[in-house]
């Protein structure tokens, strides 16, 4: 009963979000013209690929944008999936995961920093709910800061899941086809999963220790109208 | 040690106890300690007691909730929220997030924060049920009744002060806590195999033979016999005449299907001759049976039955057998254990009736054989003659040769021709009965045509020959002709006979066949029953055994406390 993690053998998880919905990030962020086009949104791989046309002419009559934006924005949003579509079908890690998930975004007027755990061996986890619980806590009323947050959540855990992907692939050819993954070198993808099992053992307990709360603790900030073009003109330089 | 007290009797707060913290939590939510973790908590949170992951266990658990809770005590006023604890909590934040919901759901934190708020308080009867919504911007939380009906939970947990009942308003007795879910009414072999184990008809305790009509009933426990046992005072061990008691004919329909009187079989075997698959119409014509039921009568009677409805038209010779075999499966029961019984005993007789039929079939070829090596020496009639060459060639070869025979006797003289369609039937029968009479020796069974034969041949013998003015030699050509194409015809019926008697023989060995894999069948179903039955105790002995073993160990992690060791100084 000392490492019973190590006894722990999990069979390996085929590619998917881990999450409720298995739904793709995407991100779009077009030029044309001098004219800019950025959005973020999530996607169902299972619609099928003809709504994609017609989600970028909607898009682009909705906004008024120029027709030549339908292209792009379809092109764009079909590379995304194609590149999660590839995935699929292939391991992912097996054994505890246990990720660190930050947040660091900026929504209209709302400014957030955040830091928590997120276990990607959940398959029921929601962002969503997530990103409702933490606005009505926080008691934040513009209605894009939810779905930004989600966004931000599935954007890094897609992340990590191909990551783990990659990994798995790579112990996979190490060990010359032993299957069994063991928690060790799933760690090593992980920063924080060595740290599990010294926290979720017998002598530690689950509760922080103080000083590491504000570190956990999100960070929301309401800024005026003039910081927000001080920041905006700021990434618009990063960018370029 | 921190117990909750409900005290029924409603008395002011004593004013003299003001370092006891008294929170209030809904009445259901009573079965809450701060030691234990209950069947509610393992049931709504079965990922931390499922064993599946490292990360839950139900140490970590009750960290999480012993942490929510003090945390949401330090200011009961104030709701807590997610984000305030989840800072402060190691652990993937949904799973946080489901314990904390499971918390404020059972009004184990938030609730005088939601009471407070709320603007929905009524002062009137007494609450059974509180409702927090928080899925909305604002909790609102319904009371169907008054504050002081909750349980007043003891001192904060860690206080080391005991504590005395506190005072309660209002009862709160009786407090059901639905533990969410209902293990499903125990279900028992009888209850699930009933009805099969009701089908079978009643069997006799003593002989073992189905008691169809009315049996005898012990009274003082469970065990009937039938009639024939009554009577020849087979009562078994220790019981008395007077100690049983009859019981009529029971409901007669279910056994209605597989009573088959003789008659009935015989209107089924017709019917199924003059309808052949068309079972629809074969069941119409009975009032009783069904279509199912015919076809497995039909099944069950010896395939010879088929074979040999057809010779009822020529003679007894099937019908015999089949009357035999068809008056044999109408006792059988529809009780599995005693078809056994009657089986062998049925097989026994068809194997004493094939034998018969053996012997007749044996005594075909060898009267052949015989009649070969006799005729061998006959060389003077020329019938006889015929006779053996027709014996030592095939019988279509046979058949060529009388048919080559007629036509030439025909083309030679148109007389003869008038001649057998003229006096065929008197002179055929007259020169005929030599041959017939040692062919009826290779004809045993065929009662009817041998009747047939003799009766034609009685009224035919006194007919005298007329037509003396035909020539002498046209004449003998003529009878030798109609010699050869009576030979010809008999032997035709003789190889329809034989025929028939080969049908019948490897319908009756393939039916014993068919009978003997059934036994083993059945023989092999038994012992599997028996093996089935001894692996299940085996399987019952192991995991009692283990059940033994791994009760110890699992107390201590269920109650989660975080080490064995530890648990000694919480005790202190």
């Amino acid at each position: 009963m000392k490492a019973p993690a190590l006894s722990f053998f999990k069979a390996p998880v085929k590619f998917r979000m881990p999450t409720s919905a298995n739904l793709v990030p995407i991100r779009l962020d077009i030029e044309i013209d001098g004219q800019r086009f950025k959005d973020a949104f999530t996607w169902n791989p299972s619609d099928p690929d003809s709504e994609v046309v017609l989600f970028a002419k909607r898009t682009v009559k909705d906004l008024k944008l120029p027709p030549a934006f339908i292209t792009q924005i379809a092109s764009s949003i079909q590379t995304q999936l194609a590149e999660f579509r590839s995935y699929e079908g292939q391991d992912m890690y097996s054994g505890e995961k246990i990720v660190p998930i930050k947040l660091d975004l900026r929504v209209n007027h709302t400014l957030i920093k955040d830091q928590f755990l997120w276990d990607m061996n959940n398959f029921e986890s929601d962002p969503e709910e997530f990103a409702r619980t933490f606005c009505k806590d926080l008691g934040i009323e513009d209605p894009e800061v939810g779905p930004a947050i989600a966004f931000a959540i599935r954007e890094q855990l897609y992340e990590i899941a191909t990551q783990s992907v990659a990994s798995a692939r790579e112990s996979r050819i190490s060990k010359k086809g032993r299957r069994g993954t063991e928690h060790a070198t799933s760690s090593k993808s992980s920063g924080s999963a060595l740290d599990l099992v010294k926290l979720f053992g017998y002598r530690s307990s689950v509760v922080r220790k103080r000083k590491d709360w504000d570190v956990y603790e999100p960070i929301v900030d309401h800024l005026s109208n003039e910081e927000v073009d001080a920041l905006e003109a700021r990434e618009d330089r990063n960018i370029r | 040690m921190e117990l909750t007290q409900r005290d029924p009797s409603s008395k002011p707060l004593r004013p003299d106890e003001p370092e006891l913290d008294l929170y209030t939590i809904p009445s259901q939510s009573s079965w809450f300690l701060w030691d234990e973790i209950h069947d509610t908590e393992r049931t709504e949170l079965r990922d931390f007691f499922d064993g599946s992951s490292f990360t839950r266990t139900p140490k970590v658990y009750r960290e999480y909730r012993d942490f929510i809770i003090n945390k949401y005590r330090e200011e009961p006023t104030r709701r807590l929220t997610f984000t305030d604890v989840r800072k402060s909590l190691v652990g993937d934040i949904s799973l946080l997030h489901k314990v904390f919901k499971f918390l404020e759901k059972w009004g184990l934190i938030n609730f005088s924060a939601n009471l407070g708020n709320s603007s929905n308080v009524s002062s009137s009867s007494s609450s059974s049920l509180v409702v927090v919504e928080d899925e909305e911007d604002k909790a609102r939380v319904k009371v169907e009744g008054t504050i002081p009906n909750a349980v007043r939970v003891g001192a904060s947990p860690n206080s080391p002060k005991p504590i005395s009942a506190p005072p309660i308003v209002g009862d709160s007795s009786g407090n059901a806590v639905e533990s969410g879910f209902k293990l499903p009414p125990l279900a028992s072999y009888s209850d699930v195999f009933g009805d099969l184990v009701k089908q079978k008809g009643l069997v006799c305790g003593n002989c073992g033979g189905n008691c169809d009509s009315s049996h005898y009933k012990y009274t003082k426990g469970e065990f009937i016999i039938c009639i024939n046992c009554f009577k020849n005072q087979n009562y078994g061990e220790n019981r008395s005449m007077d100690e049983f008691k009859q019981i009529g004919h029971v409901e007669n329909s279910s056994n209605q299907g597989a009573t088959w009187t003789e008659a009935e079989t015989l209107l089924l075997l017709e019917s199924v001759m003059k309808h052949g698959d068309d079972w629809e119409l074969v069941a119409q014509n009975f009032q009783n049976k069904s279509k199912l039921d015919c076809i497995a009568k039909l099944i069950e009677l010896p395939f010879g039955e088929l074979m040999l409805g057809s010779s009822h038209r020529y003679g007894n010779f099937g019908g015999l057998n089949g009357n035999k075999n068809g008056a044999n499966p109408i006792q059988l029961s529809s009780s599995e254990l005693h078809e056994s019984l009657k089986i062998e005993g049925q097989s026994q007789e068809q194997i004493n009736e094939k034998e018969q039929n053996g012997d007749a079939v044996d005594e075909c070829p060898p009267s052949k054989k015989q009649r070969i090596t006799s005729l061998s020496d006959a060389g003077g009639s020329l019938m006889k003659q015929v006779a053996l060459i027709s014996t030592m060639v095939g019988p279509e070869i046979t058949a060529a040769a009388a048919e080559a025979a007629v036509t030439a006797l025909c083309d030679e003289n148109s007389l003869p021709r008038e001649t057998f369609d003229v006096d065929e039937d008197h002179i055929s029968n007259g020169i005929c009965s030599p041959t017939t009479s040692f062919e009826q020796e290779r004809v045993l069974q065929d009662e009817d045509s041998k009747l047939k034969e003799t009766s034609t041949q009685s009224e035919t013998q006194d007919t005298s020959l007329k037509s003396d003015d035909i020539p002498l030699a046209v004449r003998i050509r003529a009878s030798i002709g109609t010699a050869l194409g009576t030979a010809a015809a008999r032997s035709k019926l003789l190889a329809d006979q034989e025929d028939r008697e080969i049908e019948n023989l490897v319908a009756i060995i393939i039916e014993t066949q068919m009978k003997k894999l059934h036994q083993k069948i059945k023989h092999f179903d038994d012992l599997e029953l028996i093996m089935e039955k001894e692996y299940t105790e085996i399987e019952d002995l192991k995991d009692s055994l283990l059940a033994e073993r791994i009760e110890v160990l699992q107390r201590a992690v269920n109650a989660g406390i975080s080490r064995w060791r530890d648990h000694f100084a919480v005790k202190s």
